[in-house]
């Protein structure tokens, strides 16, 4: 199946619309064209939250299953991309309490992944320390974070995402990055 | 356009264009702010340079493959469901069916039970008539063989009628015993012989006081 980018935002819903009646309805296709075009942040997102791949690569898979079960009650009210990302974050949440229950969290050995960034300039150490902020901060706020300042998202797609109004992801936003500011210098 | 320190949170929050120039030349002369301002971009540097990705080639056929198990697994839930549900309907239509034949069977005993019961009553009722006609019968036979006025002979010829029509309607009767018609038609008959009996023997001992 090949899809063009909708040129309108109704354009959109009806592409959306079609796209989540398609999977619905099992066309495996559709979810391949899903996963070649949202796989990417679906997994960085996952990563992110988790910080592991094989993890990570689960959640995504599981993202996908309950995609397929609740395609046929995608409304088309939000977008598809953040309706599937909102899927990605409530499962890792999942993961997430499922470990705190088992386990204390491993730390992430950062040097065993062979994930590659986008940026690969930037200094590992302030990467895991920055990682180890985030890890301290309660779920809410460190999605906003990470949906915002690593994923790239708007304020209006993480509040779809979340379930949060764009306001109080921005103000979410401010109050994290204050609370990293402070600790910053002191983990350096 | 000049700001205080205690303005620099307003435009941390903002995070606008101008909003993040306006604060960088503000701490160009402001030694505290400028250290909060470069920890500020530090971490959104680090945290836009953590996007990640990597290569697998077996994670989408791992994905498919998944999908398909949940397709044909979803398949089969529907399958199994729809056979216990008819299973269910098809049990459910037996015991009720059988609760019925049960019912109905027991209704009809019941009935025949009671028509069999009813059948000996009259029975009984015509046996006591037959007995009494018989012991009737046999003080008036001897006066009416020797029937000797018009009213004799004519009581003579009732009752011989009377003895064809009973022993037709007795035919009948044989060969539905439950014929209720039939069964009042013989009582009446009986209690008809009965009494012309009767008024042979009275009729008889008037004439001989005369």
């Amino acid at each position: 199946m090949s899809l063009v980018l909708p040129a309108s935002d109704s354009d959109r819903n009806t592409d959306d619309r079609q796209l989540a009646a398609a999977c619905a309805a099992g066309d495996t296709s559709v979810f391949e064209e899903i996963y070649r075009r949202f796989g990417d942040r679906m997994k960085s997102i996952a990563w992110n939250h988790l910080g592991n791949i094989s993890d990570a690569e689960d959640v995504v898979q599981e993202a996908f299953l309950k995609v397929h079960r609740a395609a046929a009650t995608f409304t088309g009210e939000a977008s598809l991309s953040t309706w599937i990302y909102r899927i990605v974050v409530n499962t890792c949440y999942d993961v997430l309490r499922r470990r705190r229950r088992r386990i204390e969290e491993a730390p992430i050995d950062e040097t065993t992944e062979t994930a590659e960034r986008t940026a690969p300039n930037v200094d590992d150490a302030k990467r895991i320390t920055l990682r180890k902020l985030l890890n301290e901060l309660p779920e809410q706020r460190r999605s906003v974070f990470e949906l915002f300042e690593i994923e790239g998202l708007s304020h209006a797609e993480i509040g779809e995402i979340l379930g949060i109004t764009e306001g109080n992801s921005k103000w979410i936003l401010f109050a994290t990055k204050k609370e990293l500011q402070a600790k910053w210098k002191r983990n350096q | 356009m000049n700001i205080t320190c205690n303005q620099l949170d307003d435009l941390l929050f903002d995070a606008g264009e101008l909003a993040m120039t306006t604060a960088d030349r503000h701490a160009d002369g402001c030694a505290s702010c400028r250290e909060k301002l470069d920890a500020w971009k530090e971490i959104s540097d680090v945290a836009s340079s953590m996007q990640t990705t990597w290569k697998n080639d077996m994670l989408w056929p791992r994905i498919e493959r998944s999908l398909r198990d949940e397709r044909s697994r979803s398949v089969r839930t529907w399958s199994w469901q729809w056979a216990a549900a008819i299973l269910l309907t098809v049990a459910l239509g037996a015991t009720a069916w059988y609760a019925l034949r049960v019912r109905n069977h027991e209704a009809s005993f019941d009935q025949d039970i009671l028509r069999v019961s009813a059948l000996d009553d009259v029975e009984r009722a015509e046996q006591v008539h037959v007995e009494a006609i018989a012991k009737l019968e046999r003080v008036a036979e001897p006066k009416l063989d020797e029937a000797s006025t018009p009213l004799m002979v004519s009581y003579k010829e009732k009752l011989m009628l009377l003895d064809d029509a009973i022993a037709e309607c007795q035919a009948n009767i044989e060969h539905n015993r439950q014929n209720a018609h039939l069964r009042k038609q013989l009582l009446a008959m009986y209690s008809e012989k009965q009494q012309t009996l009767r008024d042979v023997l009275r009729e008889e001992s008037t004439h001989e006081t005369h």
